[in-house]
C-alpha cells in the first residue's frame, strides 16, 4: 500500500485524531454535523474546521435515557459519543432538519449535550423551483450570519476560496470513482469509501493534498478485485468497514454506490463564478438527493438504475440504519425497478450497537451465488 | 464416483451421499458446541451408512451455517442455494421454499430451474424457529416432537400476540396460569409462527406451490397453520431436514458432470 493511503487508513481507527490535533495547533474551533447538506464551505470560511458525527460502533449507556428505541443507532450512539464526553472537542453542532429523528434528535442535544453553538439548518423538503431555491437562499445567508456571529468572520473572498478547495476535493473524488469503476483493483471498497467519509474530518486543503498523493500512487492494478463480482451499494451513512471488508473476503467489491457519505457526498460543483450562497443553493439542489427531500421531475430509482449501468455492478445491496424511515419508503421502489431490470439485490439492516457481520455474510453470499447464476 | 453434500446446522448436521443421481447414504446428528466436529461426524455416519469410503467421494460441497468450519469441503455453498437446489430435485413444482431450521427462518422464490431468484431471512430473532419451538415445549413440559399432533386437536386456538421468544413464554406462562388448555396454547403458538413467517415471506414474490423444509417442517401443526395463513396447500418432502444437503451433492454432481 503507498504511503498515503496508508497515512489514511491509520486514521480510520479514532476518526476525530486528526480534528483534536488540528485544534491542539491552531486553537481553532471544530464543528460537528450529521448531514450531507450542511453547507461546510461556510464553516470552513469562517476558518472552522466541519466534522462529520456518523454514530460509532457501541453498546450505548447515556443516550437510552434521552431517545425512543424507534430511533436509528445513528442518533442512538452519536447522542452517547456527546454524553459520555467523547466529543468533548467540539465547539458547536450543526443539525439539518432531514429525518423526523434528527429535527428531534436535535432538540435533544442542545440541551443536553450543551456545547456552545447550536444551530439548526431547515432547508426545503422539496428542492425545485425558484421559490425553493429563494427560501433556500435566505437560510444558507442566515447561517452564514449565525456562523459570523458565534464562530468567526465570513468574508467573500474566504468564501470564495473554500468552495474552490470543496469543489477541487470532490473532483478528486468523482476521479478516484473514476479509477475504481475502470479498475476496482486499485483499492478495495472499504479503502474507498473511507477516503470519502474521511473528506469530512480532515480540513479540506490538506485532505486534497493527501488525495492528490494517493491518486498519484495509484500505479496500476494490485489484481485484488480479479474475479469480484461488481456490486453498486445505497443507503444513508456508511461506515461499517468490517462489513465491507467482508464483502471483498466473499468475492464483490462495490464500485460506487449512492451513500451519503460516498457519492452523494462528492457529486455537483458549486459554481464559482456568481453570488457563492446562491451557488451552494444550486449544489445542494442539484447533487443526488436524498429520500428526505423531494425533487418531483427526478425520478431517484432511474438514475441509480443509470449509474449501476455505468458502473458494470451486476448486484445491488441496500444497506440500512433499522428504523431509517426515509430510506425504507423509497426502498420498495426502487427495489420494483432493480427486480424489472433483472438486477438481483439485497436488503440488509444493521444497527451500529449490534453489528454482526456474520450474521451478514450468508446473504451477501447467497447475492453473489445469484449473480453468479447459483 | 459417489459425490456428497453436508449441512451443518444450528441444531443438527446432515450429510447427503449421491451416486448417479441416487441417494446411496445419508445422515443426521447433533450439531451441539462444535460444528467442524458435527460435519465430520455427519459426514462418517453417511459414509457408512452407503458403504463407501472417503477417497472415493468425487466431491464434497458444504452448506449451512457451520459451513466454514469443515475441513473437508471442496466447496462452500450458502444453504440458499441449497435448498433451493434440493427443493427442485424433490418437487420441480416448488416455486416458494420456506426453510425453518434451528435458528433461521427463510424464504426464497425459485425459478422452474432451481435457481434463486430472491430471499428473505429472519433477523436477529428466532420466533418460527426449531430454538422456539423447543423453549415453547419446555415451557409446556411437551416433547417436541408432540406439539405438532398436540395441536391439531384444538378447536379455539390460544391468541399469542408476541413472537419474540422470551415474551412469547412468559405469555405462554400466563395462559397457562389463566387455565387455559395446552392444546389451544400450542395450537396459538404454531398460528404466532406462521403470522411472522408470513409477513416476512410476502417481502418477497411467493408463488406456488410452495415447499417446506428444515426441522420444523416436521411439525405438522406449523405446517397446518402456515396453509391457512398463506391459503394454499404446502408441500412437506419426505426428508425436509436432508434438503439442503441433498442440494449441496446435487451441485456437487454437477461441478463433476458425474450427474445421471
Amino acid at each position: 500500500m503507498d504511503d498515503a493511503l496508508a497515512r489514511m487508513m491509520e486514521l480510520r481507527d479514532d476518526p476525530f485524531q486528526w480534528a483534536r490535533g488540528w485544534k491542539e495547533r491552531t486553537g481553532s474551533k471544530v464543528l460537528g454535523f450529521f448531514c450531507g447538506y450542511v453547507p461546510e464551505e461556510i464553516i470552513h470560511a469562517a476558518g472552522a474546521l466541519p466534522v462529520r458525527i456518523t454514530g460509532d460502533n457501541r453498546v450505548t449507556s447515556k443516550s437510552g435515557a434521552h431517545l425512543q428505541s424507534y430511533c436509528c443507532s445513528l442518533a442512538r450512539t452519536s447522542l452517547d459519543m456527546a454524553l459520555t464526553g467523547d466529543l468533548d472537542f467540539l465547539d458547536g453542532t450543526v443539525f439539518v432538519h432531514t429525518c423526523d429523528t434528527m429535527q428531534r434528535l436535535s432538540d435533544i442535544w442542545r440541551l443536553n449535550a450543551c456545547f456552545p453553538f447550536h444551530v439548526d439548518l431547515v432547508l426545503p423538503v422539496r428542492f425545485e423551483g425558484e421559490a425553493a431555491l429563494e427560501y433556500m437562499r435566505l437560510e444558507l445567508a442566515n447561517f452564514r450570519k449565525k456562523v459570523e456571529e458565534n464562530i468567526g468572520p465570513v468574508t467573500d473572498a474566504a468564501l470564495s476560496e473554500s468552495i474552490k478547495l470543496y469543489n477541487r476535493n470532490r473532483e478528486l473524488l468523482a476521479e478516484l470513482y473514476e479509477l475504481r469503476r475502470e479498475d476496482p483493483g486499485i483499492m478495495s471498497s472499504d479503502q474507498a469509501l473511507w477516503l470519502v467519509a474521511s473528506s469530512a474530518l480532515i480540513e479540506k486543503s490538506e485532505h486534497n493534498v493527501l488525495l492528490e498523493e494517493v491518486l498519484e500512487g495509484l500505479g496500476g492494478s494490485s489484481g485484488q478485485s480479479d474475479g469480484k463480482v461488481r456490486l453498486f451499494a445505497a443507503g444513508s451513512v456508511m461506515d461499517q468497514y468490517d462489513f465491507l471488508k467482508m464483502v471483498e473476503e466473499v468475492g464483490g467489491t462495490i464500485v460506487d454506490d449512492d451513500f451519503c457519505t460516498g457519492h452523494r457526498y462528492f457529486d455537483a460543483q458549486v459554481p464559482e463564478d456568481g453570488d457563492p450562497i446562491e451557488g451552494i443553493a444550486r449544489r445542494l439542489a442539484d447533487r443526488g438527493s436524498c429520500p428526505c427531500k423531494y425533487l418531483p421531475s427526478r425520478d431517484r430509482a432511474g438514475r441509480l438504475l443509470d449509474r449501476i449501468e455505468k458502473s458494470g455492478a451486476r448486484g445491488a445491496i441496500f444497506f440500512q440504519f433499522k428504523f431509517c424511515d426515509p430510506h425504507s419508503f423509497d426502498y420498495p421502489y426502487i427495489k420494483k425497478a432493480l427486480d424489472e431490470a433483472g438486477i438481483p439485490s439485497l436488503h440488509l439492516e444493521i444497527e451500529h450497537d449490534s453489528v454482526s457481520v456474520e450474521q451478514l455474510r450468508t446473504r451477501v453470499e447467497a447475492l453473489l451465488e445469484i449473480v453468479r447464476g447459483n | 464416483m459417489p459425490v456428497t453434500g453436508v449441512d451443518i446446522g444450528s441444531l443438527t448436521a446432515k450429510a447427503v451421499i449421491l451416486d448417479g443421481g441416487k441417494i446411496i447414504g445419508k445422515s443426521l446428528v447433533m450439531t451441539g458446541h462444535n460444528s467442524r466436529v458435527a460435519g465430520r461426524k455427519a459426514l462418517d455416519l453417511a459414509l457408512l451408512d452407503a458403504g463407501v469410503e472417503e477417497g472415493g467421494l468425487e466431491r464434497i460441497i458444504v452448506t449451512g451455517y457451520g459451513r466454514h468450519s469443515a475441513d473437508f469441503s471442496s466447496e462452500n455453498i450458502t444453504e440458499i442455494t441449497c435448498h433451493a437446489r434440493g427443493a427442485r430435485a424433490t418437487h420441480p413444482e416448488a416455486r416458494t421454499v420456506i426453510d425453518l431450521g434451528g435458528q433461521d427462518s427463510k424464504a426464497i422464490a425459485i425459478d422452474e430451474n432451481g435457481r434463486v431468484v430472491d430471499f428473505v431471512m429472519n433477523d436477529k430473532c428466532a420466533a418460527g424457529t426449531g430454538r422456539f419451538l423447543e423453549v415453547m415445549a419446555g415451557a409446556l413440559e411437551v416433547e417436541l416432537d408432540d406439539l405438532g399432533g398436540i395441536s391439531l386437536r384444538s378447536e379455539s386456538p390460544a391468541p399469542v400476540s408476541s413472537t419474540c421468544t422470551v415474551f412469547a413464554e412468559s405469555e405462554v406462562v400466563s395462559r397457562v396460569a389463566e387455565g387455559v388448555s395446552k392444546v389451544d396454547i400450542i395450537a396459538g403458538i404454531h398460528q404466532a409462527i406462521a403470522s411472522r413467517i408470513y409477513a416476512m415471506s410476502v417481502r418477497i414474490p411467493v408463488n406456488e406451490r410452495i415447499i417446506i423444509t428444515g426441522g420444523v417442517a416436521r411439525n405438522i401443526g406449523v405446517v397446518r397453520a402456515l396453509e391457512k395463513r398463506f391459503e394454499t396447500e404446502i408441500i412437506v418432502p419426505e426428508m425436509p431436514q436432508h434438503i439442503g444437503a441433498l442440494g449441496a451433492a446435487l451441485i456437487a454432481a454437477e461441478r463433476t458432470g458425474s450427474e445421471n
